[in-house]
């Protein structure tokens, strides 16, 4: 027996603005009862994505499946609903908010109503009911966005980096009640988000997007910490990338460009730890220390390539004294390091990012860890 | 001083001794104006839509239009409605000139351009993924539009009260089109120029704050209707 179609498939997409390509999806599924992240930068493309899985654009080529077979705009239409980036809501009550999806759909009065409230109530603001829209703060609208949303039961929610403008308590709570609210109706979802945690919180599958091209999909336990190329490595938090020269020179073996995030590199006092057969440890210049309230982070240098590493906080007496310039040495694991590919953009952007520079003839991603 | 008190005394009286013609007068000022008002409404509103929303070669160029009718001098509008219900003009077998179609045509071309331009100005206002939001919420396109300008009733409501605040005050197209003849196509306006061409000074000016008084009231019901639910 064949496996069952995917709730939602993209195959061969293409969305061009202006002569210019700005989404290439050759193929995204989507699971039934999954929720699939979309991982990446402001305008890689994540919401035009979206866009065309809920017909709100048609793409230029390709087209999107519903249950395997190719979807007319009504039927995708009938069987999305989204939440955007900000609440968007009528000026009008609460009540009449929730109720505004249902009404589009043909729902009688009666029976919106009754939705509306049972929706209300499991994203627990029922008190709210009454309040007009416009008095609500932020969480308490995105909430009645989701209440929304939800209560057109749509076979997959959208939700377009639904948490990007709340505080972070408000954020954590949303996000705990929204995973749970996916679980019980075992509603499907395609979030697109630009903040990895929120993905790997909510979703089970990701798929990163880069500069309009979809670069890597995959369980997000297997593509969390495995990213196939430098803009992935980025956008998975993996702060710095060596260009394959300067990780073969460090690791004393032919290596192509290697990534690693700053939380896995240690800075130590020079001279103060001997190379192991489990640890790099590459002598680098100390350049600045920035407190950011959990950990600190430390700003070094290898070779004039900027390292970005990670200390307690407070940092340590030698840390909190070290003076710009001093030679220090930065420990790292090396079951922490990451071979990946190159990007053809690497080059275009390395000025001003601290990104290591890439020669043409070392994009061989080859590694012999 | 003295002669705006005889002209509110004046006033009072017109209205007090249940004058018929004063009282023809002030029906026929509101059955043009309030008639022009909704026509210019219910094609300035589509027509403000698709300026503000249009995706089509010369849409600035449209709302440049636009605006620029906002300041369209109604004896202008009066000559060309005017000269196209002429006897020998296109539309002079329908025989329409000097009637209260007429002047509902002329106050209703003045009339639009401010509508239209302050309704797309107002569509504008609406946040564009607000529309975006509602057919992702399964509104169809029209719906989707319709719930935009719900959203926006506020200042569309504006729209209407500047298209009917220029048609109740003009006099221009009225007196070319409908030619102020007594029982027919005399408003309160017309109605005043002849009053002060007259030297009839009391009379003209109570002609001007019954047409003050009504103006303003049709306006509180036009802003009652926009706050309502506002503190």
């Amino acid at each position: 027996m064949s496996a069952p179609a995917p709730l939602l498939e993209l195959r061969a997409v293409t969305v061009r603005a202006q002569e210019r390509t700005i989404l290439a999806v050759p193929r995204l599924a989507i699971d039934g009862v999954a929720t699939t992240a979309v991982l990446g930068a402001n305008g890689a493309g994540k919401s035009t994505l979206l866009r065309v899985a809920g017909a709100l654009i048609a793409p230029d080529e390709g087209m999107v499946l519903l249950d395997g077979e190719p979807a007319t705009q009504r039927a995708l239409r009938a069987a999305t609903a989204a939440v955007l980036q900000r609440p968007l809501l009528r000026r009008a009550g609460v009540r009449a908010n929730v109720e505004t999806g249902l009404r589009f759909r043909g729902v009688a009065r009666a029976e919106s109503r009754r939705r509306g409230e049972e929706w209300l109530e499991r994203l627990g603001i029922a008190q709210l009911a009454q309040r007009p829209a416009h008095t609500l703060s932020g969480g308490e609208a995105q909430r009645v966005s989701l209440a929304r949303a939800f209560a057109v039961e749509p076979r997959l929610l959208l939700l377009d980096e639904p948490f990007a403008a709340l505080d972070a308590p408000t954020r954590g709570d949303l996000l705990a009640d929204l995973r749970d609210t996916l679980a019980e109706t075992a509603t499907a979802a395609l979030l697109v988000t630009h903040d990895r945690h929120e993905a790997a919180a909510l979703a089970d599958w990701i798929a990163v997007l880069h500069a309009g091209e979809l670069r890597q999909q995959g369980r997000v336990e297997d593509v969390w910490d495995q990213p196939a190329d430098e803009a992935c490595a980025r956008i998975l938090g993996f702060e710095n990338v060596l260009a394959p020269a300067l990780a073969t020179r460090l690791l004393g073996e032919r290596c192509g460009a290697t990534a690693l995030r700053a939380s896995d590199c240690s800075p130590a006092p020079a001279g103060s730890i001997a190379p192991g057969d489990d640890d790099l440890v590459a002598p680098a210049t100390f350049r600045k220390l920035v407190p950011l309230g959990a950990s600190s982070r430390v700003v070094a240098e290898i070779d004039g390539h900027r390292l970005l590493a990670t200390a307690d906080a407070p940092p340590p007496a030698w840390l909190a004294d070290a003076e710009p310039g001093q030679g220090i040495v930065v420990r790292v694991p090396r079951a922490r390091l990451r071979a990946v590919g190159v990007d053809r953009d690497a080059r275009a952007s390395e000025a001003g990012s601290g990104r290591v520079p890439a020669s043409p003839t070392d994009r061989d991603p080859r590694c012999t860890r | 001083m003295d002669v705006l008190w005889a002209a509110l005394r004046e006033a009072l009286a017109l209205l007090g001794r249940g004058d018929p013609e004063t009282y023809e007068i002030i029906g026929l000022s509101l059955r043009v104006s309030l008639t022009a008002t909704a026509i210019a409404f219910a094609l300035g509103l589509p027509l403000g839509m698709m300026l503000a929303f249009g995706a089509f070669p010369g849409r600035r160029l449209g709302l440049a239009a636009v605006n620029t009718g906002m300041g369209l001098p109604p004896v202008v509008v009066g000559l060309f409605v005017t000269v196209m219900l002429w006897r020998s003009g296109p539309l002079g077998p329908l025989e329409l000139l000097y009637s209260p179609t007429a002047m509902v045509v002329a106050q209703s071309v003045i009339a639009l351009p401010l509508v239209a331009g302050i309704s797309a100005a107002a569509l504008q206002q609406i946040d564009p993924d607000f529309r975006v939001q509602m057919r992702a919420l399964g509104a169809g396109r029209a719906r989707a539009l319709w719930t935009v300008a719900v959203e926006a009733r506020l200042p569309l409501l504006a729209a209407v009260m500047a298209g009917f605040g220029a048609v109740v005050s003009e006099v221009g197209a009225a007196m070319m089109v409908g030619g102020n003849i007594t029982g027919q196509t005399r408003v309160l306006t017309t109605a005043a120029v002849l009053e002060t061409s007259k030297g009839e000074f009391a009379i003209a000016i109570a002609l001007g704050l019954i047409l003050l008084a009504i103006a303003f009231a049709v306006i509180v019901v036009l802003t009652l209707a926009q706050q309502r639910g506002r503190p």
